[in-house]
């Protein structure tokens, strides 16, 4: 057997490869544990630093949060102001109004304000979102063109939080510059919508339906789905309009809009629909505006091929204020076996709610 | 033969090149995943504050397939329950279980029978009955005849009122915010049709309530194999191909589906062993021959923790499991390969998996085994047979390594410096014989998948330490 100390490389250039494959690998593994063990000790830093910050400006921002009147502040050193404002925006979430106003006010005391629009125009991508929340917070009204300039970056996450900071600082002109663009982004997720609205239905209402007026019949749909999950009321002439639209994509967003009794009876109308979809929308509808009229429609709707149209008739029955148990058992009773089971799980539903 | 023998040579250097091109092709997904977590870790900052709901989110059932779970079903449900989401709710499929699972679901959460009009829109074994908990108004259990695990999600399915669902193994530990995180794909994006979390090692780990509170390292070597094995399956192996779109598995331990997609391309396949998988080439095969724009993202969170099996035999029954369900996966969907739509799934994935992870078993076994021989008949001089081992170790090595980066550049939940050490000596333990180990079992999986048989729940002893700790 040869020993270790005989290796030669072979003169096969294939396997010279191979070797200098192996060599480069092995490198390349030390290269990756030195990476580990530098990440390791610059993150154990990190925390100790955290940690030393956290115990000297926690007690000083829960005294801006109570109102009380602060002295002079300690010093923030340059290196720990992205940290300061993470803690900052940790207790800025949990507070409002003058607490919220309280934090601002020590933050623009240590010049964070002027540094966080510096990150905002200047800083890569964790440090521009990290301003945009502070930003946002702030209500930093000469931020605005950078911020209205990063809602129409492509990038979603920092686009739809630039979006909240804007309507943080001003609604009504960010629903007045942005509306348009809001009904177009379908990349924004609509539960951060929701709550980014959520203070700001008023402002945001009547632009919205405006925006809807101009918008191309290929777009409406997501946007009437948009608005209709924000729950925002369109003008009843308008929702009239989507509601006797050829387009079923447009009838089956504008149904969920029809909280209003003066549409009821194009809701009626869609019961007919041969797109099981819009009878689903038509009947979820009725549930809220039906009358005693619209019993025996529903009904019929009990019966109906689709499991879901079914079943949102029997909840739409359920829903109806004015029919009492009895006649609902009466109804169960009487109905074929399609309707009577339909309403019997429903019916248990219900109890179980 | 000689040394100098041309067919030697030959095989000598395909040998190599297989190795170096298989990691090869790790390598760049590496350096795909490396690039995603960076851009992950640039919004940390908004993972890190509190999450606040709209009640937009979409709401979801969570299908949990259970098969003789008695010890564990009801610590799972529990944890189920307490997830944090805004609208959910918790679906126990009971596939016929011998034991007594339907028992201790019914005593646990006061289940009473629910009259409920039960759609088919998929085909099932027969479903006898269908509870609801007066406890929990978001529970309900399907009891149904055994059919097996793909069987009883798609009884889920057809029982499932929310329009995404979302599978989990009756034995995962999950994060309290994991839904929160596994949605997020869908929140922005409409033609997102899947999204799979990263599932974690659970040996060792302290559980609390049906919650992990602490991260800790297995005793067991084959379970600490394991932890590393994960990380680079799922750090790189399925972040790097969601890049791209071309990730060809989402574990059945924890992912999120939208329910119509799945409807519409049939479900899962009934008798699958790789349901899984099988489903989630189905959806690239079908939705890009119908021209359907879609997305299926990974989510690298760890949110899901699993009880992975501590001892060689267990191990080794996963392992010919999960090839066979790889190959059935692959030999169902052989559509997809080169397609004319196929795009990265069917022109780049689906002939990667194909060569690297299908016959990989195979091409690695045989490599091993002609190299060895090939240096004791003296066909290979001992250089070109230490430069073998060399290039395959090394690259082994490096690969681990780089699942080790990954975690500690994202997550590093294992933050105690011995931890540190015990991975970083498992890296390089693991190319010494548990690879060459999980290769010749892939070996069998593949033959006995060839040779045909009937799929079953795959059998596991739970130890469920972590039950103890419930409070």
């Amino acid at each position: 057997m040869e020993s270790i100390l005989d290796f030669r490389l072979p003169a096969n250039i294939y396997l010279q490869a191979a070797f200098w494959a192996g060599i480069s690998a092995l490198g390349l593994t030390l290269l990756v544990g030195l990476q580990i063990i530098a990440l390791r000790m610059s993150m154990r830093r990190t925390q100790r630093r955290e940690q030393a910050l956290t115990l000297k400006w926690r007690p000083l921002l829960n005294a801006a949060i109570a109102g009380e009147e602060l002295g002079n502040l300690p010093e923030l050193p340059w290196r720990d102001r992205v940290l300061f404002i993470k803690l900052w925006l940790h207790l800025q979430q949990a507070v409002r109004g003058e607490a919220s106003e309280g934090l601002n006010a020590i933050a623009r005391r240590l010049g964070c304000d002027e540094h966080m629009r510096k990150l905002l125009v200047s800083g890569n991508r964790a440090e521009r979102l990290l301003a945009t929340l502070a930003l946002g917070h702030m209500r930093d009204r000469e931020s605005w063109p950078a911020l209205a300039r990063a809602v129409h970056a492509a990038d979603s996450a920092s686009s739809v939080h630039a979006l909240w900071a804007l309507v943080q600082t001003d609604a009504a002109r960010a629903a007045y510059e942005m509306a348009p663009l809001l009904l177009r982004r379908d990349d924004w997720p609509l539960s951060q919508l929701g709550n980014i609205l959520q203070n700001a239905r008023s402002e945001w209402q009547p632009v919205l339906a405006e925006a809807l007026s101009r918008t191309s019949p290929e777009e409406l749909p997501p946007a009437l789905r948009l608005v209709a999950a924000l729950r925002i009321d369109l003008p009843q002439a308008q929702l009239q309009a989507y509601l006797d639209s050829p387009h079923v994509d447009v009838v089956l967003a504008a149904l969920r809009l029809a909280r209003s009794p003066h549409v009821i009876g194009q809701v009626r109308r869609h019961l007919e629909s041969t797109d099981w979809r819009i009878r689903l929308q038509a009947v979820r509808a009725l549930g809220e505006l039906g009358d005693r009229s619209d019993v025996a429609r529903l009904r019929t709707l009990l019966s109906d091929p689709e499991w879901w149209v079914r079943y949102r008739a029997a909840q739409a029955l359920l829903a109806l204020p004015f029919l009492t148990e009895a006649e609902l058992a009466q109804l169960r009773d009487s109905s074929d076996r399609y309707a009577a089971d339909m309403l019997t799980q429903v019916l248990a539903e219900k109890e179980a709610a | 033969m000689t040394p100098d023998s041309p067919l030697v040579q030959v095989i000598t250097v395909c040998v190599l090149a297989y190795f170096i091109l298989l990691n090869g092709g790790y390598l760049l997904l590496n350096f795909l995943a490396m690039f995603a977590l960076r851009r992950r870790a640039q919004e940390a900052v908004l993972d890190e504050l509190p999450q606040v709901y709209s009640a937009l989110e979409p709401p979801i059932s969570i299908l949990v397939p259970a098969y003789n779970e008695e010890a564990t079903i009801a610590a799972s449900v529990r944890s189920m329950l307490q997830l944090s989401y805004s609208e959910m709710e918790v679906i126990v499929i009971n596939d016929g279980s011998s034991d007594r699972t339907l028992q201790v679901l019914t005593d646990e959460f006061s289940l009473v029978p629910f009259p409920e009009a039960y759609r088919i829109q998929l085909e099932t074994s027969p479903v006898r009955a269908i509870y609801r908990s007066t406890r929990f108004p978001n529970l309900r259990v399907i009891d149904k005849a055994n059919g097996g695990k793909a069987d009883s999600l798609n009884a889920g399915i057809n029982a499932a009122r929310y329009p995404l669902f979302c599978g989990v193994d009756a034995d995962s530990i999950l994060q309290r915010d994991s839904l929160q995180r596994l949605v997020r794909p869908f929140l922005g994006d409409p033609h997102m049709v899947a999204s799979g979390g990263t599932v974690r090692i659970a040996n060792g780990c302290e559980v609390r309530g049906g919650f992990l509170t602490r991260v800790g390292m297995p005793r067991s070597p084959w379970a600490l194999f394991q932890v590393v094995e994960y990380l680079r399956a799922f750090l790189f192996g399925r972040l790097g191909w969601s890049v791209i779109n071309g990730m060809l598995i989402i574990s059945g331990a924890f992912g999120l589906f939208r329910k119509e997609t799945v409807v519409a391309v049939g479900g899962y396949t009934p008798k699958s062993i790789g349901e899984d998988m099988e489903l989630v080439v189905r959806m690239h095969r079908k939705l890009r021959a119908r021209g359907i724009p879609y997305k299926i993202e990974f989510v690298p969170d760890p949110v899901c923790w699993t009880e992975a099996p501590e001892d060689r035999k267990q191990l080794r029954n996963q392992r010919i499991r999960w090839q066979r369900g790889l190959s059935e996966s692959l030999s169902s969907n052989w559509g997809l390969m080169f397609s004319r739509h196929g795009g990265v799934a069917g022109w780049l994935a689906f002939p990667f998996f194909i060569l690297f992870e299908w016959l990989g078993a195979l091409v690695e076994m045989l490599g091993y085994l002609f190299m060895a021989v090939a240096w004791w008949q003296g066909w290979i001089s001992w250089e070109s047979f230490a430069i073998f081992l060399f290039v395959a170790v090394g690259l082994g090595i490096l690969l681990s390594a780089f699942g080790l980066l990954l975690e500690e550049i994202s997550f590093h939940l294992y933050q105690r410096p011995g931890q540190l050490l015990l991975l970083a000596a498992v890296v390089i333990a693991e190319n010494f014989g548990y690879r060459q180990l999980n290769s010749w079992w892939r070996l069998v999986g593949l033959y006995r998948w060839a040779r045909g048989g009937e799929a079953k729940w795959g059998v596991m002893t739970r130890k469920a330490s972590w039950q103890r700790d419930i409070t």
